[in-house]
Formats: structure tokens, C-alpha cells, sequence
């Protein structure tokens, strides 16, 4: 069997320190001129050893990006939800199509008769339809179905480390 | 209304940020303005709300959470509200929504639950479930991640 580097790295390669330092980093980032020395100064560590640290985090991959995160919705953005059917053999190809749009955000295989799902966030209601519309005659995709917010109850990504 | 200062920090910000010893002093040099400036205006987003948190994303699958599942729910009309309240309230649950319904996909409400492992995600759904009274639910897990990047704004 081909062993994943994602088999490699586990929460449990990490240490205290590590996992400190992951729970600090996802809440907000301090907003002075040396974030990582405030933060380091709250760690007990210098400002060096946080920065390498971080490093070594971004090269392997666990954590993506430090960046702002908006609400959509609250800086005129539309955001939706959208799922497809795809024909048989051909989810590689269409989920390399979707995600050929700088409007999709995360696209994920799953179980069920929607084998992939993926989410949109464009400047106007008009470029979504645009997307959906040139998606449509894929013939690759026998069906496809958004499912609009109605109402947001929660939005918390925080991993406990 | 977001002026053209605010659209160009918001689209820089959204992005990974120098790991520098003084980030928003290099952004805000990119910018041509003052860090000063910079900071204000990202203070004053996350004040109004239109910026939610400005923090590390992790890959939680390399952190062992290898375990992503959609929970879709047909929850009454008239109780939706009470029944995301409750998921909104488990730690396990990370995104909640309302959703409009689909004649061929009867469900309105969504919750994304991550885990250890699979049955951990199991257990908290039906924990989710017993609490609050509906039983009308699928879980979808991801087998594969095609995409998940931030928004370019």
C-alpha cells in the first residue's frame, strides 16, 4: 500500500509546543505592527522560534494560509452551494471544470447519488448563473442542483489540536 | 458602502500574509499607504463584522481530523430555526445553514461535522439527532478534496 504523507504527519508528531501554538494561531492574529512577537510573548517563546515554527507548518502543509476571512455576504458577495451528478468515470474531469473557476472555493467528493459538491463565491448573482449555465451543458454532468443560504446559524472552522 | 482602499486591502488580506517580522507594514507598503492606516481599516472590519477572523487555516487532515461530513436534514418548516440553534451550539460542528429545499433533495438544513474518525462523526450526529427530535437525515462523507482555498475577492 502507498503510504500518504498525510499518514505521516499526525496530530500526534507534534509536539506541546506545536499544538500550542496551531490553537493560538487560530484564533485572530494581533493586529500591531509585530503580530508574532505579541504572540510569542503569550507562548513563552521569542518571536524566531514562532516564525521557524510557522514555517515548518506552511512547508508540510498543515497550515494553509494565515488571511483575513470575510463574510461573503457582508462585502456584497453571493455565496451558494451547488451539487452535481456526473456520469460514470468522468468525476476527475468535471471536478478538474469546476475548479477552474477562481469563484469555487472548496469542492469535495462524496457518498450519494451528488457525488460532488462545491461551493461558489462571486461578485454578483449574475456570474453564479453564468457558471451553472456553462456547467449545464457539460454532458458529463447528467444533474445539477443549487441549494441556497436561507439563514447561517454558524460558521466556527477551529481544530482543537 | 466599501471604497476602492477597502476593496484592494480586502483582497490582499484575503490572501496568505508575509511571514515577516512586520507583515501589515509590507502590505501596507504594497498599498502605498501608511501601516497605521492598514491596521485601522482591518480593526475596523472586524469591528463592523464584515471580516469574521483573521487566523490560520489548518488542513484539519493533517492534524487528524481526517473525517468531513455534510449532515442534510429534513427538519420542519416551523421548527428550523430551534434545530440549528442546537447544532450551532456543538463544538463538532463547524459551518450550519439553511438551505432552500430541492423537489428531488427534501432537506433544509445543513451541518458540517469533522472527525477523528468515522464513528466519532456517527455518534455526533446521532447525538445531534436525538436532541432534536428528527431522524430524517443523511451523512455525506468526502472521499476526496478536489479544491478548498480562500476566496479571491
Amino acid at each position: 500500500m502507498r503510504i500518504r504523507t498525510e499518514d505521516w504527519l499526525t496530530k500526534d508528531m507534534l509536539n506541546s509546543l506545536d499544538k500550542r501554538i496551531l490553537n493560538r494561531l487560530q484564533n485572530d492574529t494581533p493586529f500591531v505592527e509585530r503580530p508574532w512577537e505579541t504572540i510569542a510573548r503569550d507562548l513563552g517563546i521569542t518571536e524566531n522560534l514562532l516564525i521557524k515554527r510557522i514555517t515548518f507548518f506552511k512547508k508540510n502543509g498543515i497550515i494553509r494560509r494565515i488571511s483575513a476571512i470575510f463574510s461573503p455576504r457582508k462585502i456584497n458577495f453571493i455565496s451558494t452551494l451547488v451539487a452535481v451528478k456526473t456520469a460514470p468515470g468522468s468525476i476527475g474531469r468535471v471536478a478538474k471544470k469546476i475548479n477552474s473557476y477562481s469563484e469555487v472555493t472548496h469542492n469535495y467528493r462524496r457518498t450519494g447519488e451528488y457525488d460532488l459538491w462545491f461551493t461558489l463565491v462571486a461578485r454578483n448573482k449574475k456570474r453564479i448563473t453564468e457558471i451553472l449555465r456553462r456547467l449545464k451543458k457539460d454532458k458529463n454532468i447528467e444533474k445539477l442542483s443549487e441549494f441556497p443560504v436561507v439563514k447561517l446559524f454558524k460558521i466556527d472552522v477551529k481544530f482543537r489540536v | 458602502m466599501l471604497s476602492e482602499l477597502d476593496k484592494a486591502i480586502i483582497g490582499l488580506i484575503s490572501r496568505d500574509i508575509p511571514l515577516t517580522k512586520k507583515p501589515f507594514k509590507d502590505l501596507a507598503n504594497k498599498l502605498g499607504i501608511d501601516e497605521r492606516i492598514l491596521i485601522g481599516r482591518i480593526k475596523s472590519f472586524k469591528a463592523g463584522g464584515l471580516m469574521r477572523k483573521f487566523s490560520a487555516s489548518l488542513n484539519h487532515r493533517k492534524i487528524g481530523f481526517r473525517y468531513n461530513a455534510m449532515v442534510v436534514w429534513n427538519v420542519p418548516d416551523r421548527s428550523v430555526r430551534e434545530a440549528g440553534n442546537i447544532m450551532a451550539s456543538y463544538e463538532s460542528v463547524s459551518h450550519c445553514y439553511e438551505r432552500r429545499r430541492a423537489p428531488e433533495w427534501d432537506y433544509n438544513l445543513y451541518s458540517m461535522i469533522h472527525g477523528r474518525t468515522k464513528s466519532e462523526c456517527i455518534e455526533a450526529v446521532r447525538g445531534i439527532s436525538k436532541k432534536i427530535g428528527c431522524n430524517d437525515y443523511r451523512i455525506l462523507f468526502s472521499s476526496k478534496e478536489y479544491k478548498k482555498t480562500g476566496v479571491k475577492y
